[in-house]
């Protein structure tokens, strides 16, 4: 090979691996891109705030009273989740919703780092004790989901599943009219 | 030649001996908890296990390869004896005791915590000091290849690095400093807490500190396998590198974006601004360009492999490949995992993917497939590539690591696809056992008994690798040489400076760390009352 | 050093496009992060660029008071952390041993009962220190316990708890063979959201503020599982006993009462 020709190789090499590098770049904008589009467009989105709250007195005062936990029927027709998790269990463990109506769940642990997911939909959050965690729920479909906890809480973690039970809207709002906080327990 | 064979062998020893304990734990785990065990009546035994085995593997048994390639580099691409042997021992015994002093207590069951802390759940205070000594002794080998490094350019001015020795170096810098999170968080809360010093912790501030850590722990462990998929996988089968500067662009883009991008392990997470949230979403989508160059780069040095054996036509070079090879069959394993994984991987990094899977069992099966695949296949083959050197026996039965390969890859996919599987289906993380009996949750059956079965075929693959290298210790002797790299196509004389010293992409790798991290940070230590009370776990 | 003026340098090219691209790159995700997604998101309006920012670093904030609705019957008011009553003190045990005179009429001497009252001899000291603040408060009613309760002090609550935490755990008065372990107690229910019972009340781990069970009053246990599952009784705080034994079946509750009085006390775990 000729001095030449090691130099032709090389700038054809390199050529090559410009073109393969400028096609990786674009796999990588539009992927940024996507995902931008997707929190924009598809309204999935972290929180917006990070708000924090005592985990050992929230029992005391404040919206993760015992009485404030549950479901609620806002007065402009959404509807207001309020949970926690403790080690081993959710409080409400069964919550009540309806379907089609946009629900914005607030929850917080009382302990222990725990997880809400909602198996069968993209609802899915991380309980930190000390912080609140707000996620926007919407289900299509009525019937009944399982709820585990998804993260390590300690040695009763496999026992933690709590339930949600998606009801049709006028069903909701009949029990809604009794005023309180809704919940699916014991039911 | 390698002048401290003995002080390699010992890293790579142990690393597989406690990598055979491990497994171990984990295929039972994954038999445990599946619809052909039998439910534990103490769920504890199982958090137990799942934290040494989280532990050993997260820990103890890449940093030790790392560690000992590390050394088996520094002395082979350079040309040089190993400066600093006394220190590199000390390193090594620092990372045996402090694995004895964190095994006892996991071993009691007084730090069943899991590998990742996840505080207020507060263990055993050895067990956290336990994997501080190990994370020290870490960093001694950290500085002395830096050294190494550094004497070597005294004699040798201006000429270019080795390859292997500068992918290596970038390597053991990305650790040191991304070890620094999870170093801070032991240090300036677990520990104090732990010891009975104070009694509330910030759980939120704690989960940034190790997301620092989690994300880029990752292309830690992943450093041996480029190193070998760029400079042992092309000479061992015949081939060259296509490109070295592509090659060192690679390793300095993993230095610079591996680490400011852990955020999107707290996708979920309350304590985390969500504009936070997106930059490292961002930066998380750019860490697949070193992997997508590196494809590109390895295939083409294939391909030179396999026209130089006669390979002909557009996809007809595949063919003349020496697939006999254990070494072009691991690569091969290990792209196609690295495919899959790093698919499942783009899923993870967005924030509106990540919450259908986000703690699922499909996390489990992915970074198994990417770790315990793709990497680990490598770190076989790393071993196999160095035995010789290392006991100046041959390793005769190819066919029996071909054999070893196969079992591994096919164990891998059979515990693994199921497994992201029922993530999708919901399936939650680490838990003892699930109720299989309950129609909700029946139809998942299926797949976790796979799973569990793939478990066992990868415990034989790993009990095959030992057999392997044991038997070879006692082959007969044959002088294997001495250790080489593979060569560039064009292997250059000099290269620019940028890319034959790291002191640019670290000064960007710690200037992105602090814009990433520093506020998030700085805000949540300064916040006060977010500290939680301390829930100490097992009863003690 | 030479080769660092020849890195970090405008005429390096490397180093202008390292520092450029990772800088815009920076700029452009923080502007997209910090300014229009706030913005996009659906449920905070903000006021300013300024708000939106502040809200996208994560500034972090109290929650919102809010009143929530009042509650028809008085629930617990106790704080109960792993360091609660941590430290007992030897004086505070002796005026705890003097205190504990008046209780053993029901709860015994040695702090074991022969009637259906709860054994307290070695109980867990944060157990004792809720349920006497609970009775004191009102949050837990009995007709013979809740006039002891009422007239006590933080301090003597305390120096009670300590008192009976000290003391050594003695077998019960209502000697049956030991029964196997029925499952609700060994495996919980998953699904329906009960963990082992051992997770919280200390044959695996203690839940702070759970009592061990071992050698209790079957009467008394049964009663009080199905008065947490009528929502009679609710000094559990945010329902976490409530929770499960709503759950259980009165079989299971049956035999999780049954077990636990015929097992002797010193399998249970200290707690730290």
């Amino acid at each position: 090979m000729s001095a030449e020709d090691i130099h032709g190789s090389a700038e054809v090499a390199a050529r090559v691996e410009r073109r393969w590098a400028t096609i990786a770049v674009i796999i990588i904008v539009m992927m940024a891109l996507l995902a931008a589009f997707a929190g924009i467009h598809r309204a999935t989105m972290p929180q917006p705030r990070v708000e924090t709250t005592d985990p050992s007195r929230i029992h005391l005062s404040g919206e993760f009273v015992e009485s404030n936990l549950g479901s609620v029927l806002e007065a402009n027709g959404n509807v207001t989740v309020r949970a926690i998790g403790q080690q081993y269990s959710f409080t409400p463990a069964c919550i009540v919703v309806p379907v089609d109506t946009p629900i914005t769940l607030r929850a917080t642990s009382a302990d222990v780092v725990h997880g809400i997911l909602i198996q069968g939909t993209n609802i899915n959050t991380m309980l930190v004790p000390g912080y609140v965690s707000e996620q926007l729920m919407r289900f299509a479909r009525t019937g009944d989901y399982l709820m585990p906890c998804q993260e390590f809480c300690s040695f009763g973690h496999e026992g933690m599943w709590g339930k949600v039970k998606v009801i049709d809207k006028t069903d909701f709002a009949a029990r809604a009219k009794a005023g309180g906080r809704l919940s699916c327990v014991g039911q | 030649m390698l002048a401290n064979r003995k002080l390699i062998l010992a890293h790579f020893w142990l690393a597989f001996a406690v990598f055979g304990v491990a497994l171990t734990l984990g295929a039972w785990q994954m038999f445990i908890r599946s619809p052909i065990g039998t439910w534990l009546s103490n769920p504890e035994l199982y958090y137990r296990s799942l934290t040494a085995h989280g532990t050993v593997m997260g820990y103890v048994f890449p940093t030790l390869v790392a560690m000992g390639f590390g050394y088996a580099i520094s002395e082979s691409a350079l040309e040089q004896r190993l400066v600093g042997v006394r220190w590199a021992w000390g390193g090594f015994w620092l990372i045996v005791i402090g694995s004895i002093m964190a095994v006892i207590p996991v071993a009691l069951g007084r730090a069943s915590v899991l590998y990742t802390f996840y505080p207020p759940l507060i263990g055993n205070v050895f067990y956290y000091l336990g994997v501080v000594l190990v994370v020290v002794g870490s960093w001694i080998w950290v500085a002395l290849m830096s050294i190494n490094l550094r004497v070597w350019r005294k004699a040798n001015p201006g000429a270019a690095v080795p390859l292997a020795m500068y992918a290596n170096v970038a390597g053991s810098y990305l650790w040191a400093w991304t070890a620094v999170g999870a170093a801070l968080e032991l240090l300036l809360q677990i520990i104090p807490v732990a010891a009975g010093l104070k009694a509330t912790i910030d759980a939120g501030l704690a989960r940034v500190f190790f997301s620092w850590t989690l994300h880029a722990i990752v292309y830690f462990w992943l450093m041996p396998t480029y190193i070998a998929y760029y400079t042992i996988v092309p000479r061992a089968i015949g081939g060259r590198v296509y490109s070295d500067s592509m090659a060192r662009i690679s390793f300095i883009l993993f230095l610079v974006v591996a680490m400011p991008i852990g955020m999107h392990h707290t996708f979920a997470d309350p304590m985390v601004g969500a504009g936070f949230k997106f930059i490292h979403s961002a930066f998380t989508a750019l860490v697949a360009l070193p992997t997508l160059l590196t494809v590109f780069t390895i295939c083409a040095s294939i391909e030179i492999a396999a026209r130089l054996r006669g390979g002909r036509g557009l996809f007809g070079w595949i063919r003349a490949l020496p697939w006999d090879n254990p070494m072009l069959l691991a690569l091969a394993f290990s792209f196609i995992m690295l495919g899959f994984g790093g698919a499942g991987g783009l899923i993870n990094m967005s924030y509106q993917l990540d919450a259908s899977i986000h703690n699922t069992q499909w996390i489990t099966g992915h970074f198994h497939l990417i770790f315990g695949g793709a990497i680990v296949i490598m770190y076989f083959a790393i071993a196999y590539d160095l035995w010789p050197h290392l006991t100046g026996r041959d390793l005769i039965d190819l066919r029996l690591i071909r054999t070893q390969l196969w079992l591994w890859f096919i164990g891998m996919i059979v515990t693994t696809f199921p497994w992201h599987w029922v993530g999708i289906l919901g399936m939650p993380r680490r838990m003892a056992y699930f109720d299989f009996g309950d129609p909700a949750i029946a139809p998942q059956a299926l797949s976790v008994t796979l799973s569990a079965i793939g478990g066992f075929i990868l415990l034989s693959s790993g009990i095959l690798f030992l057999v392997i290298l044991a038997r070879g210790m006692r082959a007969p002797q044959a002088e294997a040489g001495p250790y080489r790299f593979a060569l560039a196509v064009h292997q250059p004389a000099t290269v620019p400076i940028a890319l034959n010293t790291h002191a640019l992409w670290v000064a960007l790798m710690i200037a992105l760390t602090l814009t990433n991290y520093g506020y998030p940070i700085l805000t949540l230590a300064m916040t006060e009352g977010t500290s939680v009370p301390a829930v100490y776990v097992g009863a003690q | 050093m030479m080769s660092a003026r020849d890195l970090f340098t405008f005429s390096n090219p490397h180093f202008t496009r390292g520092v450029g691209i990772t800088a815009a790159i920076l700029i452009v995700t923080a502007i997209t992060g910090f300014i229009v997604l706030p913005f996009a998101q659906p449920w905070v309006q903000f006021a300013n660029v300024w708000d939106a920012i502040c809200s996208a670093a994560g500034v972090p904030q109290r929650a919102a008071t809010i009143t929530a609705p009042g509650q028809d019957k008085r629930l617990s008011e106790v704080v109960l952390t792993s360091n609660t009553l941590s430290r007992p003190s030897q004086e505070a045990i002796g005026r705890g041993a003097t205190l504990a005179q008046r209780c053993a009429i029901c709860h015994g001497p040695t702090g074991i009962s022969r009637a259906d009252s709860p054994n307290l001899a070695g109980q867990y000291a944060a157990v004792i220190y809720k349920e006497l603040h609970d009775f004191r408060s009102g949050a837990r009613t009995n007709a013979v316990m809740s006039p002891f309760a009422v007239n006590l002090t933080d301090q003597e609550i305390a120096d009670l708890s300590l008192y009976y935490a000290y003391l050594p755990r003695l077998p019960a008065y209502h000697p049956t063979p030991q029964l196997p372990k029925p499952n609700i107690v060994i495996y919980g229910a998953p699904m329906r959201g009960i963990a082992p019972c051992g997770s919280c009340h200390g044959s695996l781990d203690n839940k702070t503020g759970s009592p061990w069970l071992e050698g209790q009053s079957e009467a008394y246990m049964k009663a009080q599982l199905h008065a947490f599952a009528s929502g009679e009784r609710r000094n559990d705080i945010s329902q976490q006993m409530r929770n499960i034994a709503r759950a259980m079946t009165p079989q299971e509750i049956d035999q999780a009462a049954a077990y636990y009085a015929s097992q002797p006390p010193d399998v249970v775990k200290a707690v730290d």
